[in-house]
């Protein structure tokens, strides 16, 4: 084995264990969340949490991993700033609506596969159109752009009422697969976990193919990756495409669950949150994306009900609104103590098979 | 079989004779390359020719446009005129990657870090034609993938041995010395098959032991067959290693030689002790 790197840190090659848990660190970080999960389902068990509660938090938050892996595509691989992660849910959203809302101004009332099938389409053919006179600059002019087209977006949604419905919504969404013996909640968690699954599964592959070397030798040093031969123009877009469309699924998934959706959505806060997930789970890593994601969510939804403990209520201290200044120190503290994010990627990202001695395993 | 290009200097006193053109094997080419940055003339009329199987050094004192030049003949800088060859292939105004697949590999004076990457997957990124660079293959043909990924990853380990860095193949590429990152670069060149190498000082920087070693692999490369072209400040290096050697001076080729016509040319020291200028 030439497992040993030096490193210190690294205790790999052992067992199912080790090959999850890599670092001390992670170890903690890991037991960390398996201490919130048994905290959860204790407190629901005790029924302080209600189950449908949970069950529509954890949809939520689901949507939430699928932002985030989204934009860990091209952040995270590419190294693409992004800053129009709402613009791209929201098309997904809207896409979705639009075409299986009856009382929508389309009036279509098409199956919600279609509006899923549209939320891609609509995303790839925004992002091309984005990418086109951004991926050949430098990577700040992306971001400017993107910038830009949050706010294009946003406006065109709410001006545009006769396609859109403009400031009033679009309500009478179809809830997804009613027919399931399952509540809606629970539905919609199991469809979210699906497509984390899918995306997760397709991701997964992709990063540790020679395509995901590609992006992370151009996320560090483009000129080289030319300098090899590699058209990085073309791989800048695949990412940008392939992120937008996972933020354009999240956004299509949202509106069969939120049941309404209007421009008010397209907020910036939730491009902002999103940034803080892949940063805070770790920049280019899967596992983080899922994590910093839930993580976010748990802080913002968790921090909901500060004021109901009966020790800040008798101090009289007014929490709730504070929930930004949490998600702010929790990042103070993640960049003091684990700079490269909760659960940064692999030291070494290879196909698998490639090394002999994994082929022989 | 060669003749000289026959170019007059603009400076009285300095005769600049321009390279040996009409090589019999030329595997990079160019005529007349020009490139000015505002009103600076960096790159004024150079042709060059490097013959395959050679090493051809490249020497001249600071801001002679050495590099500017690596960079037009590689696109990464943009030409104001001229014309450029690789293997007859016309590579003039192709995009960097397009020059890269025609057969001309590069490397940079500041060794590029690959931040989050391992040596091993660094050299990785060098191999041209990968199947597994597309996203589709990964699924339709998996199998492919690993097969090339196997055998590029046994190439490295070789290529790595040989140049007796083989230790460091677990290492971030991060954690490299100077020098081993130029060794590593060279060794990731040349997984990219390259007909001709265009080595940006190969050697500043690093100490004399690794110097020496660096010498020693590519020259050893070249018995193999590698085509190199190479700027290079320590002459001692460029002069035992290369030959012919070209000297360009003001962003024109001032001469081309063996080393020692070079070594003994009035105009080579008088460029070099600053006396070319008007």
């Amino acid at each position: 084995m030439s497992d040993d790197t030096g490193t210190g840190t690294r205790t790999r090659g052992r067992g199912f264990v080790d090959s999850l848990v890599r670092s001390r660190g992670e170890r903690n970080v890991l037991g960390g969340v398996a201490v919130v999960a048994v905290g959860i389902l204790v407190l629901t068990a005790l029924g302080v949490v209600r189950l449908p509660f949970l069950l529509s938090l954890l949809s939520l938050a689901g949507m939430y991993v699928l932002l985030t892996l989204g934009l860990n595509v091209q952040w995270g691989y590419a190294g693409l700033i992004n800053f129009s992660v709402a613009a791209f849910w929201g098309i997904g959203a809207y896409s979705a609506a639009l075409l299986s809302a009856p009382n929508s101004p389309l009036g279509l009332g098409l199956n919600p596969i279609v509006g899923f099938v549209a939320a891609i389409v609509v995303s790839a053919i925004l992002a091309v159109f984005i990418g086109i006179p951004t991926l050949r600059l430098r990577e700040d002019y992306l971001a400017i752009a993107s910038l830009g087209l949050a706010e294009v977006v946003r406006r065109i949604i709410l001006n545009e009422e006769q396609w859109t419905a403009g400031s009033s919504g679009i309500s009478g969404i179809p809830r997804l697969l009613e027919g399931l013996p399952l509540t809606q909640n629970a539905t919609n968690l199991a469809v979210v976990v699906v497509l984390i699954g899918l995306v997760y599964a397709f991701l997964r592959r992709v990063h540790r193919s020679p395509w995901g070397r590609v992006l992370r030798t151009i996320r560090s040093d483009e000129d080289l990756a030319k300098a090899l031969g590699k058209d990085t123009y073309a791989y800048k877009m695949q990412a940008f495409v392939l992120g937008s469309i996972i933020m354009a699924i999240a956004g299509a998934f949202y509106v069969h669950v939120n049941l309404y959706i209007d421009p008010s959505d397209l907020i910036p806060l939730t491009t902002f949150y999103i940034w803080v997930a892949v940063i805070l789970g770790g920049t280019g890593s899967n596992r983080g994306a899922v994590l910093g994601a839930a993580t976010v969510i748990a802080i913002r939804e968790g921090t909901r009900f500060l004021n109901d403990v009966q020790a800040f209520a008798s101090l009289g201290l007014n929490l709730a609104p504070l929930r930004l200044l949490f998600v702010g120190l929790l990042i103070i503290l993640v960049v003091r103590l684990r700079p490269e994010g909760l659960l940064p990627p692999r030291d070494e990202l290879i196909w698998p098979g490639a090394r002999r001695e994994e082929g022989e395993e | 079989m060669t003749e000289h290009a026959g170019q007059t200097g603009s400076h009285e006193d300095m005769t600049y004779e321009g390279a040996n053109l009409g090589k019999s094997d030329p595997v990079l080419r160019t005529e007349d390359l020009r490139k000015t940055f505002g009103g600076l003339v960096a790159t004024d009329g150079v042709s060059v020719e490097v013959e395959r199987g050679s090493i051809t050094g490249m020497i001249g004192p600071n801001g002679a446009g050495k590099s500017t030049l690596f960079n037009l003949i590689s696109g990464f800088y943009d030409l104001d005129g001229g014309r450029v060859w690789v293997n007859d292939t016309e590579v003039t105004e192709k995009e960097p990657h397009e020059t890269a697949q025609s057969g001309l590999i590069r490397t940079f004076q500041t060794p590029r870090r690959l931040e989050g990457m391992t040596v091993r997957e660094a050299m990785l990124v060098g191999a041209k034609g990968q199947t597994g660079e597309s996203i589709l293959p990964l699924w339709l043909s998996p199998s492919k993938v690993t097969r090339e990924e196997r055998a590029n990853v046994e190439r490295a380990e070789r290529l790595l041995e040989r140049f007796e860095i083989a230790h460091l193949i677990d290492q971030p590429s991060t954690d490299l010395s100077g020098g081993q990152l130029k060794l590593v670069e060279l060794a990731r060149a040349f997984t990219a098959d390259p007909d001709v190498m265009l080595l940006d000082e190969p050697v500043a920087g690093v100490n004399p032991t690794l110097a020496n070693d660096i010498k020693r692999f590519i020259r050893e490369l070249n018995e193999e067959g590698q085509t190199f072209l190479i700027i290079e400040h320590d002459m001692p290096f460029i002069m035992d290693l290369a030959d012919p050697v070209i000297v360009l001076d003001q962003g024109k080729v001032l001469m081309e030689g063996t080393p020692d016509e070079v070594r003994s040319d009035q105009r080579v020291i008088d460029a070099y002790l600053g006396g070319a200028g008007p």
